[in-house]
Order: structure tokens, then C-alpha cells, then sequence
């Protein structure tokens, strides 16, 4: 089964799996069809980017489709977010399936809705066309929204009209900024359907209108960045991925966010080639990323939730992407392993966050304590992925922060280097406040530790050890896969 | 200052009063009665002028100087009002400023004769007169400095003797709408305030003139005749410029368009209700707006 | 052509003030899918080759969709709320209108600035978007009911839309009706929204939905 082949079918078959979620009787099966609909994808992803990144980029469908270095890395991170997501599921939502908190017909939406988001994105990932990356980021935001609020909370719905309105706005500036792009192809002499493929805007690069182009980027940029969480456009962040059901938030953190930054990303070197490679389009993500990092920094000072904590952790990891993608060179390769540990981190620690949610009926921060006994396999994972996120050695996000640092710093850009730690030290000093509190604390009743099972421990451990793993070796395909895709992005092929 | 300016002018003076009869007379019979002679006004104007006059006490010579400025103001501004192609009596440039701002001395005097008299109702029509001209001759003016960068020329004669070049046509509907709405709010018409309330408290114009009596009265009714003759010209101008006519058919042609503007502004009086006070600011904005788009289409392709 | 694409233009701009000035939401709706049935006859009015299937496939069906189906959508979100009127807005419509003026004056000037190769009908176009676009985020912003946010999004993609057939030279079809039914979903969407928060907080005031902060 060659990659040209199954690129279609990456698409298709989670809008059938969709289709037929919505049709299934139980929650409890529309669960497990889910995560096995899910794992089927992901196995078939998987495949398809091995032969990709072994084989080289692959282009079908007329040239709309294709998966070159930089999408099949996406796509590795996308399934590993998903699949651990659709298993989560299954150990979120036990109880209330069984007492009936989750109807059938709710869990049926959610199936629908989970597979439709996975097919958007998906979507955004295998599209040629900036157009079609667009229609798959509108779709992600449309089917995400109403996962959001399956349970039509006060909050939820509040959380969901800010995100729907936000990034519907945001997306259709991106448009605008699309077809910005596609006029500064006039001096290149394409027309109609090639004018918005990347592949052949890349191979005319140095044809097409800068000025047209520049002002474009910057619309891009503005109307993909409230998607993916830039600040100061980050506002809907928070409600929404707190909000949330907490598989939701994973998937939102995990990937949803990394699909919008992917967007941007794809459109860089088309800038940086057509500008004459001044390093003008880096500059401005640089300048993103460095201040998601501090606006994130100083929101994380003052929360009280859980959720929200984490949600603005998404901002400033989000922004340490921008920044290393910015930089360039090594700072992108760097950029890119971040984006691998932060999608294996950042869903473990929502999951632990939502499950102790769950056991304790709050995710308020001061009424978080001792959690460690009271849940052991939770508390100590939630513990150890707030520990990894915040750039503790020698997990891997450590590394790839260290490298984005040395990035900065080996192209002389001290201010944003400088900038960069400040920080990444604020959010370190005020994360270790919470944890601390939340592990040693004493907690006011003494209830007893909750059951847990191997299962659960295997799903929370096993990520956490690999992203321990990677902090101290970095596997040889893993390094040749990371060098690959920054050299799409440096803009080589 | 030949014949056919003074015939234009003469026009103008004789036929104004009849305007407001024709608007009365169309608003009787969309009620379905038959309503006051088409001539009343001038029968209203002879008999004050045979009248005595009272004056209030608390009034000073503000009060009765007030009616003969606004009268010269008015007669002033319509020497300044070509009939198409047919020349005023007296052109300048930068004429249409005066135009406009002689229907500001007409309001100043008229608002400072009602402060004069020291009584609530009249205060209270003058700043809601204020209130509503403050934001209607941003409209008169837009519109016609839209006209003036149209044609190239600063004088209302020279703008409607050449003719405005064809992709004006938006601009120069726009202009129509922006002075219609103008030509409702000057004139005290509905939707802005209606002329035939009793109610002290609705009403705008009205008011401001209700310690008025004999030939005083007289001529504030003859100066509200011309003022509606005047910006109803302007409008006329406007909407029929591209029509080929000269000399005395020019002249014949505004006449007898100002008796269809009439017609229509009975019409929108019977059909329309009056805009509640709040509302009023917001129509005139919209004026505002209308005549800064057209100012702008104008910049925009003639330059 | 000229004249009729020139008319359209300017209706377009006259509907932008109708909307900023206007306080019932029933009217608001109607309005909108006025401006979007002009919208859809722009296509019409330009001149393209050889593109007569696509100029009626494409114009029925923005018209359909923008004149017809929206319309009976944000109606039966408006029936369920039971509203009609607009919560008193952040911004008065005097300054609503005032600042339209200002949008307007910007899009002309920033049109002049840019100077972007128009590739069909009137120069008018380009400055016509901007004015939507400008129109429709300060609706989204400055209105407080969930519906004028609805419509000001509305106005905007109509504005983005007017901008694509000033810049780009024939989109490809197939995008275009993809766009198209993006618009469409989240449109429903944004309907179905509205239901559920009324539902919930018998209201569709956006701004009293601020119980999240921080």
C-alpha cells in the first residue's frame, strides 16, 4: 500500500467511522468504537508517514493531496494525541456512562464529533492547498466546538460561544490572508487551481509579489495565531480548554492548536523564499512566540484552577514553538522536537487533571491536596507532568527548551534569548508553588487513596517514561526525521 | 444679473407660498377630505398683515428684529439659487458656504428671538432646533462640497451650469438623498417634526415661533415658504441636472418640479409617522454618512 | 456593466450604515441577507470569460444560501430567544454611524496606500471590502446580543468575499463552494449555539456570558 493511495482514505475513513458512531446504541460502546476506530486510523497514518519519511514526499489526487516531512511528523504527533485521547476516554467517561450522565445519544454526538474533528485535521495535515488547509482548520473549529459543551454547563457554554466566535473571526481573517497569497501569484503567471498549491508556490517562489505576499503572511499569522493560541489573540483559550471535557482538552492541547501553528508554519518559507531569505517572516513569528511566552508567564502567576493552569502552559509552549521556528535552523529543528514532547506531555497531565477533578469534584487549586496519596497514579502522574512541563532535567522538554535557548543564543539574539528565560523562570517558580502545595499540603479531610488499575497505570507511566527517555537519548530515525522536516521548513525539500 | 436671473428669482418669491398649500392639499387627500384651498397660505399672510401686532414683556428688540433678518437672510440665499442652467442673480465662488450659512443666521436670530421671550417651551424647541440643524448642515455641506469637487467649481451657478460628468451618477443620487433628508429636517416636516402638533411638548419648529402674532407672524410664515422654496431648489437642481434646458424652460422646469416635490413630501407627511426625539439624531447621521460616501466617490474618480 | 457593478457597490457600502445604525434584530437579518443576495449578483456583474457555468452555479447558490436559507436560520434562533431588540450596545448608533463614517474614509484611503492590482470590474471594489470587513468586526465587537455578533460575522465574510473577487483572478470552483459551506456550517452552527445558551441562560446576551476570567 503505497502513500499515494492511502491519503484519500486518511480522510474518508474517519468520516465513516463518524457516521456510523452516531448510529450506536450504548455510551459505553460508542466509547470503545471510538478509540477503536481511532487506533485503526492511526495505524493506517502511521504506515503511510513511515513510507513517507523513508521514502520521500508523496503527492496525489492532481497534486491536492500530498505528506512531505513536515506533515508526516505532524501526522506522528497527531495520532499519538489522539489514540492515548480515545483511551482516556474510555476511563473519563466509566461513570458517567454508567449512571447515565452520558446518554447514549450524547456519547453518539461525541463519537460523531470526535471523528469529524480527526478528519478536519487530518485534512489540514495531507492538504497540497492552502485553501483546503483552510477549509480543514474552519471545519476543526466548527466540530470542536460542540465537544466542548456535551455537558451544557453554565461555563461550557460561555467557553464555547467565545471559541466559535474567536476563531471563526480569526480563520476568516487566515482567509483573507489566503487570498492576499494568491494575487502575489499574478507576476508568476499562475492561475486557478495552481495559484494555491504549496508544492508549486514553493518551486515559484522567488516569482511571486513580496509586497503582496508580506502583507498576506501577516494576515495569516494574525488569523491562524487566534487559533492556535498566540497571544495577545489568546483570550478564548482558557475557558475553552478548561472547560472542556478533559479528553477534549488533551486533544485541543495536544494537537488542535499545533494544526493552526502547522498553517503558519507551512506559509514561512513560501515568505522567507520569495523575500529573499532576510529572516522577515521569522522576525515576526519570533516576536509571537516570545510574547505568548510572557503574556502566558504572567496569567500562570495568578491561577487558581488546575485546567486553566495547564491551558496557559499550551499558550506558553505554543510560543516556545513560534520562537524556535523563528529562529531558524537549528532553532526549528528544536521547535519541532519540542512539538513531539509537549503532545505526548501535555495530554497526560490533562488527563491526570481531569480524573483528579473527577475524585476530588473540583479543580480548584487550593482544594487540590495531597493528591498523591489520595490517588496515587494520578496525583504522582499529574505531579511528574507538571514537573516535565515546566522544563524540569532531564525530561525531554527540558532538552528541546535547552536547544531553543542555544538557538537563540548561537545567532546572537541575546534580548530574545534573555526574554526567553525570564520566562520560562517565572512559569517554573509559580508551577512549583502549586505543585508543591498540591503534593505535601495537608489536606483538611482525610479520605481514602482511590482504586486504581494497571491499565490506567500503563497509560499515564508509559508516556511519561518514553518522554523521560527522550530527555537523555534522542533515537538516530527520530534525529534524521526532526533534521528533515526543518529543512522543509528552512525551505529545501 | 439679467432678465432670466430675475425672472428666476421673481419665481421664487411669488410661487413659494403655494408649496406648503400643495403639501397640505396632498395630505388632505390621502385622508380622504378635501381640505384647506390650495392658496391659504397667501390668504393666512394678508390677513396678519392687516393685523395688530402684541408683544410680550419680556421680550426686547431681539424679538422684533428677529422676523426681518431671517427674511433678508433667506431672500439673500435664493439670489445666490441658479435654475439649472439658468444663472442666479448674483454668483461668486464659494457662494454655496453662504448659501448654507444664511440659513444659519436665519436659525441664530430665530433661536435667540425664542430664548428672548423667557418662557420654557420656546427654550426647549431652540435647542432641539440647534440640536438637529448641528447635525443636518454637516449634510447640506458634505453634499455640496461633494457637488463642488464634481463639477470643479465653487459657485452653485457654475456647478449646474456645466454638466456633472458621468460617473457621478451614484455620487449625485446619493447627493439627492443626503439633501432630501436635509430638506425634511430644515423644513420641520415628518418624519423630523411634525408641523400640525399641538403639543407643546412635540413640538420643534413650532414652538419657537407660538409668541409670534400679526405681520410679524405674517412674515415668518412667508419666510418659511421661501426657505422650503429654497433648499427645495437646491434638491431640484440637483436631481435634474443632466437635463439639457436652457432660459426661461429652465425656470419653468424648476417651478413646476418644486410643485412634485411637494406632492412627495405630502406623501411621505401621510404615509410616515413621526421619528421619536432619539431617533432623530440617528436619520441625520445617516445623512451624514450618505453625503460623506458620496463626497468620497466623488474624490475617489475625479481626480 | 459598469453602472450596474458601480450600483451594487454602493448599495453594499448604504447597507453596511443601515446595519451599524440598526437596533431591531429582525430587521438586522433581513438586512444582512440583502447585502448577501448583492453580494452573490457581483459575480454577475463583473465580467468573466468563459465562466458562465461558474458565474450561475456560484451565484445561486451564494444567493440561495446568504438570501434564503440564513435568513430562516438566525429567524428561528431569533423565535426561540424571544428577543427582538438589542440590549443597549457598547457603542450608541450615533457613534456606531460616526465610526462607520471613519471606516469608510479608512478603506478608501488604505485602498489608495495599497495599491493592489485589481483584476476586474470597478475600482470600487477593494474599498467596498475593507468597509464590510471593517463593519462587520466592529458589530462582532461592539454589539452585545450573540445574533448582531452572528450577522456582523456575516457582513465580514461578505466583505472577504467581495475582496477575493477584486484580487484573485478566477478561484477555482471547488474552493469557492467550499468556502461556501464552511460559511453555511458555521452559520448553523452558530444557530444551534444560540439556542442552547438561551436555553440555559434565557438570554442571548453575549456580554453578561463573563463568569470565566483570569
Amino acid at each position: 500500500m503505497s502513500a499515494e493511495n492511502t491519503l484519500p482514505i486518511l480522510i474518508l475513513a474517519p468520516l465513516i467511522f463518524g457516521g456510523i458512531s452516531l448510529l450506536l446504541r450504548s455510551a459505553r460502546g460508542a466509547l470503545r468504537f471510538c478509540a477503536a476506530g481511532t487506533l485503526a486510523t492511526a495505524a493506517l497514518a502511521g504506515i503511510t508517514a513511515y513510507n513517507v519519511l523513508r521514502g520521500g514526499p508523496a503527492e496525489t489526487a492532481n497534486g491536492w493531496l500530498m505528506l512531505d516531512a513536515l506533515s508526516a511528523q505532524h501526522l506522528l504527533a497527531m495520532i499519538t494525541v489522539f489514540c492515548l485521547s480515545s483511551l482516556y476516554a474510555l476511563i473519563y467517561f466509566r461513570e458517567e456512562a454508567a449512571d447515565g450522565r452520558l446518554t447514549p445519544k450524547m456519547a453518539g454526538r461525541y463519537g460523531g464529533l470526535w471523528f469529524g474533528s480527526l478528519a478536519a485535521m487530518m485534512l489540514v495535515l495531507v492538504s497540497n492547498s492552502l485553501g483546503m488547509m483552510w477549509v480543514g482548520v474552519e471545519a476543526s473549529t466548527l466540530m470542536t466546538a460542540f465537544l466542548i459543551c456535551i455537558h451544557a454547563s453554565p461555563g461550557a457554554l460561555e467557553a464555547m460561544w467565545k471559541y466559535l466566535l474567536m476563531c471563526s473571526v480569526g480563520v476568516a481573517v487566515a482567509f483573507t490572508g489566503i487570498l492576499l497569497v494568491a494575487a502575489a501569484t499574478g507576476p508568476a503567471g499562475l492561475h486557478g487551481m495552481d495559484a494555491l498549491l504549496w508544492t508549486t508556490l514553493m518551486e515559484a517562489a522567488s516569482r511571486l509579489n513580496p509586497m503582496m505576499l508580506k502583507a498576506g503572511f501577516i494576515f495569516i499569522v494574525i488569523g491562524y495565531g487566534t487559533k492556535a493560541g498566540l497571544a495577545p489573540l489568546h483570550n478564548w483559550l482558557p475557558d475553552a480548554h478548561s472547560q472542556a471535557p478533559a479528553p477534549v482538552s488533551a486533544v485541543f492541547s495536544g494537537f488542535l492548536l499545533n494544526a493552526a501553528l502547522y498553517c503558519i508554519l507551512r506559509c514561512l518559507p513560501l515568505v522567507e523564499a520569495a523575500t529573499g531569505n532576510e529572516g522577515w517572516g521569522r522576525s515576526i513569528l519570533v516576536i509571537f512566540g516570545l510574547l505568548s511566552i510572557l503574556v502566558a508567564a504572567a496569567f500562570i502567576v495568578m491561577q487558581r484552577d488546575v485546567k486553566r493552569l495547564l491551558a496557559y502552559s499550551s499558550v506558553e509552549h505554543i510560543g516556545i514553538m513560534a520562537l524556535g521556528a523563528g529562529i531558524g535552523g537549528a532553532g526549528a529543528a528544536a521547535a519541532l522536537f519540542h512539538l513531539i514532547n509537549h503532545s505526548i506531555c501535555k495530554p497526560i497531565a490533562f488527563f491526570c487533571a481531569g480524573r483528579i477533578g473527577q475524585i476530588y469534584g473540583t479543580h480548584d487549586l487550593p482544594g487540590l491536596t495531597m493528591i498523591i496519596r489520595r490517588a496515587p497514579v494520578w496525583g504522582a502522574g499529574l505531579i511528574i507532568s507538571l514537573l516535565a512541563l515546566v522544563g524540569v532535567a532531564p525530561f525531554s522538554v527540558f532538552l528541546s527548551e535547552f536547544l531553543v535557548l542555544k538557538a537563540a543564543v548561537d545567532h546572537s539574539l541575546y534580548v530574545v534569548a534573555a526574554l526567553f528565560l525570564l520566562g520560562l523562570g517565572v512559569v517554573f517558580i509559580a508551577v512549583l508553588r502549586h505543585i508543591i502545595a498540591m503534593a505535601w499540603k495537608p489536606a483538611e479531610q482525610q479520605a481514602g487513596p482511590v482504586k486504581f488499575s494497571l491499565p490506567e497505570a500503563l497509560l499515564i507511566f508509559i508516556p511519561l517514561a518514553i518522554v523521560l527517555l527522550l530527555g537523555m537519548w534522542i533515537p538516530g530515525p527520530l534525529l534524521k526525521i526532526l533534521s528533515r522536516a526543518a529543512q522543509v521548513l528552512g525551505g529545501l525539500s | 444679473m439679467n432678465t432670466l436671473s430675475i425672472l428666476n428669482l421673481l419665481a421664487g418669491l411669488i410661487l413659494a407660498p403655494l408649496l406648503p398649500g400643495i403639501i397640505n392639499r396632498t395630505k388632505a387627500v390621502f385622508a380622504g377630505r378635501h381640505g384647506q384651498p390650495v392658496l391659504q397660505t397667501y390668504f393666512d399672510i394678508f390677513k396678519l398683515l392687516r393685523k395688530g401686532a402684541v408683544y410680550s414683556r419680556t421680550t426686547s428688540w431681539v424679538f422684533r428684529l428677529s422676523p426681518v433678518i431671517g427674511l433678508a437672510a433667506v431672500i439673500a440665499a435664493m439670489t445666490l439659487l441658479p435654475a439649472l442652467s439658468a444663472p442666479a442673480p448674483v454668483s461668486f465662488a464659494g457662494d454655496l458656504i453662504l448659501f448654507a450659512y444664511c440659513f444659519g443666521l436665519l436659525r441664530f436670530f430665530l433661536v435667540a428671538a425664542a430664548l428672548d421671550t423667557g418662557s420654557a417651551f420656546e427654550g426647549m424647541g431652540a435647542s432641539r432646533e440647534v440640536q438637529f440643524s448641528a447635525l443636518a448642515e454637516p449634510a447640506l455641506l458634505l453634499g455640496l462640497a461633494a457637488l463642488a469637487r464634481a463639477t470643479g467649481s465653487l459657485s452653485l451657478t457654475g456647478i449646474f451650469s456645466a454638466s456633472a460628468g458621468p460617473s457621478a451618477g451614484p455620487a449625485l443620487a446619493l447627493v439627492s438623498a443626503a439633501l432630501f433628508i436635509v430638506f425634511l429636517a430644515e423644513n420641520a416636516r415628518i418624519p423630523v417634526d411634525d408641523p400640525n402638533t399641538h403639543l407643546e411638548l412635540t413640538m420643534i419648529h413650532e414652538v419657537m415661533v407660538l409668541d409670534y402674532s400679526g405681520p410679524d407672524f405674517a412674515i415668518i410664515l412667508y419666510t418659511s415658504s421661501l426657505k422650503m422654496w429654497a433648499l427645495g431648489a437646491l434638491l431640484v437642481n440637483v436631481l435634474f441636472s443632466f437635463l439639457p434646458l436652457h432660459g426661461p424652460a429652465a425656470v419653468a422646469c424648476v417651478a413646476g418640479s418644486m410643485i412634485l416635490l411637494s406632492v412627495l413630501v405630502g406623501i411621505v407627511e401621510s404615509i410616515m409617522a413621526r421619528l421619536s426625539l432619539l431617533k432623530v439624531p440617528q436619520l441625520l447621521a445617516g445623512a451624514v454618512a450618505i453625503s460623506v460616501l458620496a463626497l468620497t466617490l466623488v474624490l475617489r474618480f475625479t481626480s | 456593466m459598469i453602472i450596474l457593478l458601480d450600483t451594487l457597490l454602493v448599495t453594499l457600502i448604504l447597507t453596511g450604515f443601515l446595519l451599524l445604525g440598526s437596533s431591531r434584530l429582525g430587521a438586522s437579518i433581513r438586512i444582512s441577507a440583502l447585502q448577501g443576495i448583492m453580494t452573490g449578483l457581483l459575480p454577475l456583474a463583473l465580467e468573466h470569460g468563459d465562466l458562465f457555468s461558474y458565474v450561475s452555479l456560484l451565484g445561486v447558490a451564494v444567493i440561495g444560501l446568504k438570501g434564503y436559507v440564513f435568513p430562516r436560520l438566525l429567524f428561528s434562533a431569533l423565535r426561540e430567544s424571544d428577543t427582538s431588540r438589542e440590549v443597549q450596545p457598547f457603542v450608541g448608533y450615533m457613534a456606531s454611524l460616526f465610526f462607520g463614517i471613519l471606516f469608510l474614509m479608512g478603506s478608501f484611503w488604505l485602498d489608495t496606500r495599497l495599491n493592489l492590482p485589481v483584476h476586474s470590474g470597478s475600482d470600487l471594489l477593494v474599498p467596498v471590502a475593507f468597509s464590510l470587513m471593517s463593519c462587520g468586526l466592529f458589530l462582532i465587537v461592539a454589539r452585545r446580543t450573540a445574533m448582531s455578533q452572528v450577522i456582523g460575522y456575516l457582513v465580514l465574510e461578505n466583505g472577504i468575499y467581495c475582496f477575493g473577487l477584486a484580487v484573485v483572478s478566477g478561484m477555482p470552483l471547488l474552493l469557492e463552494l467550499g468556502v461556501l459551506m464552511d460559511i453555511f456550517v458555521a452559520v448553523f452552527v452558530m444557530g444551534i449555539a444560540i439556542y442552547h445558551i438561551n436555553r440555559e441562560f434565557d438570554h442571548i446576551d453575549a456580554d453578561r456570558l463573563s463568569a470565566l476570567k483570569g
